[in-house]
């Protein structure tokens, strides 16, 4: 595929263009998935969905149907949802435990290694010598790895080790898992919404810090109102501390960085504030892993680990797994991510804000996915294909990182730092950059 | 106003409550909560549960004071809000109103309900559906709504849902 006919990548010009065909066309959205989403490291969810032996969970990676499950012993391990006689989907449900797997449809058993158990009636069956001689246990995903609880896959053999795949982003996954000594966990409560646009809206719009004074003006004025009140009834906002959404605001508020793979981080400075649930852990966390990266878990945070997994801790702490249906269609599983060991109040805290905040049913989610759908039906408009939503920032992208990212050690292939008004849109280019590299080549789509 | 909530009095009061929301008159909705109101709606925890501990685990919405539900009004009518502008067509059918129990101090009422939404925006019609359980409290010499839990059984959520669809 000719990439450069879906992104006009020309630094030297100082030109960066994306084709509107690239949320729309269907031979694209063909390609993602094989090439993308089945055919390289996809975050399949955290350790804790399955803790204990025999535990499992279920997800897709693209079209494909996924089943983690824990064995006896405690291993991990991740197979093709899909029973080897006809093809039934095995697990039904989202998550469970199960010692033994019986497919709904034939009875053929696999325990919770993916070993076969038993074949119905397998003596009178008359099977050839060849048949016996296959293995009838679950497909195993050719790569399974896990990096501090995160679990990924890849339905292609040839991809690099996952931390290579990670890269220097893995300490912004270090931030989120030191949380606690203990580790992360769901809070029970998934939720599941879809958007009819393209995937590729969501994964810009977490990093979109351009977007947040215009498309949530209605949340801000409730969270004006809250913080003239100051009622019990109200849960404190984090943003009532900070001046990252005051378009007024000066000085450096926070900016991106950009690694390789794809995955991009966009942040601000919130500061050691009660607003957030973490506060409680505030000094034992800088005795434990020192001032400076104590400080960055209390910044505001937006992470996307390319192509799938989003973790954003700003008006709370959500994880999303973004799973494309279709060119323009979208579906997201959600969930609250918190550090185990919290006390009672402060998990309130983080559930109330972000019910307000996340949810389809609260109060900013649905105005970001509603403007997805409104980007969807404009790039039918392809009067002028290119796109010029990628160019705020271009001057004040430099290579490698800066005095923030040396707090924790780590050395993004670009970064910027920024005041409130900025809002770089550089950090978009990482992701067609990995998504030109895995798109390109092959036989012409 | 009987000292015993009679389920036609209960009807009478989700018909109104079904009404107003569908007609827009919030302001004359959320004079049908008590100030200290429970308005809740539970995630699902996994395919048959819901989550019932609104500290602990997630909800879709919860609400402790009406306080909220005006915060919520304010927003959806703000004009501000993309998602809520235009507003959304809804009707609510109420159905299957039974009251539980009552005693003078308060009485426990469950319904079922589909709600029919036309997104104009989209051009999109959704239905929602599912149980309330209502615990109706006297209150000015008339009953008002205490707590509301509102259990949506199809939570794949199309884009979105806000307060008057459900
Ligand atoms: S498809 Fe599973 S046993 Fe036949
Ligand atoms: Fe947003």
């Amino acid at each position: 595929m000719d990439v450069s006919r879906y992104v006009d990548d020309r630094p030297e010009d100082g030109v960066f263009r994306v084709n509107r065909a690239i949320f729309t066309d269907e031979a694209v959205f063909a390609r993602e998935l094989e090439r993308i989403f089945e055919g390289g490291w996809v975050f399949l969810g955290i350790e804790s969905q399955a803790e204990n032996p025999h535990d499992f969970f279920t997800t897709t990676m693209g079209r494909v149907p996924v089943l983690v499950q824990r064995d006896g012993e405690g291993t991990l391990r991740a197979f093709v949802n899909s029973c080897p006689h006809k093809g039934a989907r095995l697990a039904q449900t989202r998550a469970g435990n199960a010692r033994l797997h019986v497919c709904p449809y034939h009875s053929w058993s696999f325990d919770s290694a993916g070993r076969s158990k038993a074949i119905k009636s397998q003596r009178a069956g008359c099977y050839s010598a060849a048949f016996e001689q296959t293995d009838h246990g679950l497909a195993a995903l050719p790569r399974f790895e896990t990096y501090r609880g995160f679990l990924f896959g890849s339905l292609a053999a040839d991809v690099p080790p996952l931390a290579d795949y990670l890269g220097e982003a893995a300490k912004l996954l270090d931030l989120v898992a030191d949380q606690s000594a203990e580790g992360l966990e769901l809070v029970p409560g998934q939720v599941t919404f879809t958007y009819e646009a393209n995937w590729k809206l969501q994964l810009e719009n977490c990093s979109d810090a351009y977007h947040f004074t215009s498309a949530h003006p209605s949340y801000i004025r409730v969270l004006e109102r809250r913080q003239q009140e100051m009622s019990a009834d109200v849960v404190a906002s984090v943003w009532e501390n900070s001046d990252y959404w005051k378009e007024e605001a000066e000085g450096v508020a926070g900016g991106s960085y950009s690694f390789a793979s794809g995955h991009v981080l966009n942040w601000g400075i919130f500061g050691i504030t009660p607003a957030i649930p973490l506060y409680e852990s505030a000094g034992a966390l800088a005795e434990r892993h020192g001032e400076g990266k104590r400080d960055w878990m209390f910044n505001m945070r937006n992470l996307t680990i390319f192509p799938n997994l989003q973790i954003a801790e700003n008006a709370s702490s959500q994880l999303r797994v973004i799973r494309p249906v279709a060119p323009g269609l979208t579906e997201m599983r959600t969930w609250c991510i918190a550090p185990k060991g919290e006390s009672d109040a402060a998990r309130r805290q983080r559930i109330r804000q972000y019910e307000d905040f996340f949810n389809p049913t609260g109060m900013a989610t649905p105005d970001d996915t509603v403007s997805y759908e409104n980007c969807q039906i404009g790039y039918s408009g392809t009067v002028e294909p290119w796109l010029q939503g990628y160019s705020r920032g271009m001057t004040a992208t430099v290579p490698g990182g800066n005095r923030f990212s040396e707090l924790i050690g780590m050395t993004p292939e670009r970064s910027v730092l920024a005041d409130a008004q900025l809002c770089d849109e550089t950090l978009f280019h990482s992701y067609y950059r990995a998504w030109a590299q895995r798109m390109a080549g092959g036989e012409e789509a | 106003m009987s000292a015993l909530l009679t389920r036609a009095e209960a009807e009478d009061l989700l018909y109104r409550e079904a009404l107003l929301i569908d007609t827009q008159r919030f302001a004359e909705w959320l004079e049908l909560f008590t100030p200290d109101v429970e308005f809740w709606m539970p995630a699902w925890r996994d395919e048959t549960t819901t989550t019932e501990d609104p500290d602990r685990e997630l909800s879709l919405i919860y609400y402790k004071g009406r306080r909220n539900l005006e915060d919520r009004v304010m927003r959806l009518t703000s004009g501000l809000s993309t998602a809520s502008s235009p507003l959304p067509r809804v009707v609510h059918q109420v159905t299957n109103v039974m009251v539980l129990d009552a005693d003078e101090a308060a009485a426990r009422v469950s319904a079922a309900f589909t709600c029919h939404r036309f997104d104009v925006r989209m051009n999109r019609t959704d239905c929602f559906f599912g149980r309330y359980e209502y615990r109706l409290a006297p209150c000015e010499g008339a009953w008002r709504i205490a707590c509301k839990k509102i259990t949506l059984l199809n939570d794949t959520i199309p884009t979105v849902v806000d307060i008057n669809a459900i």
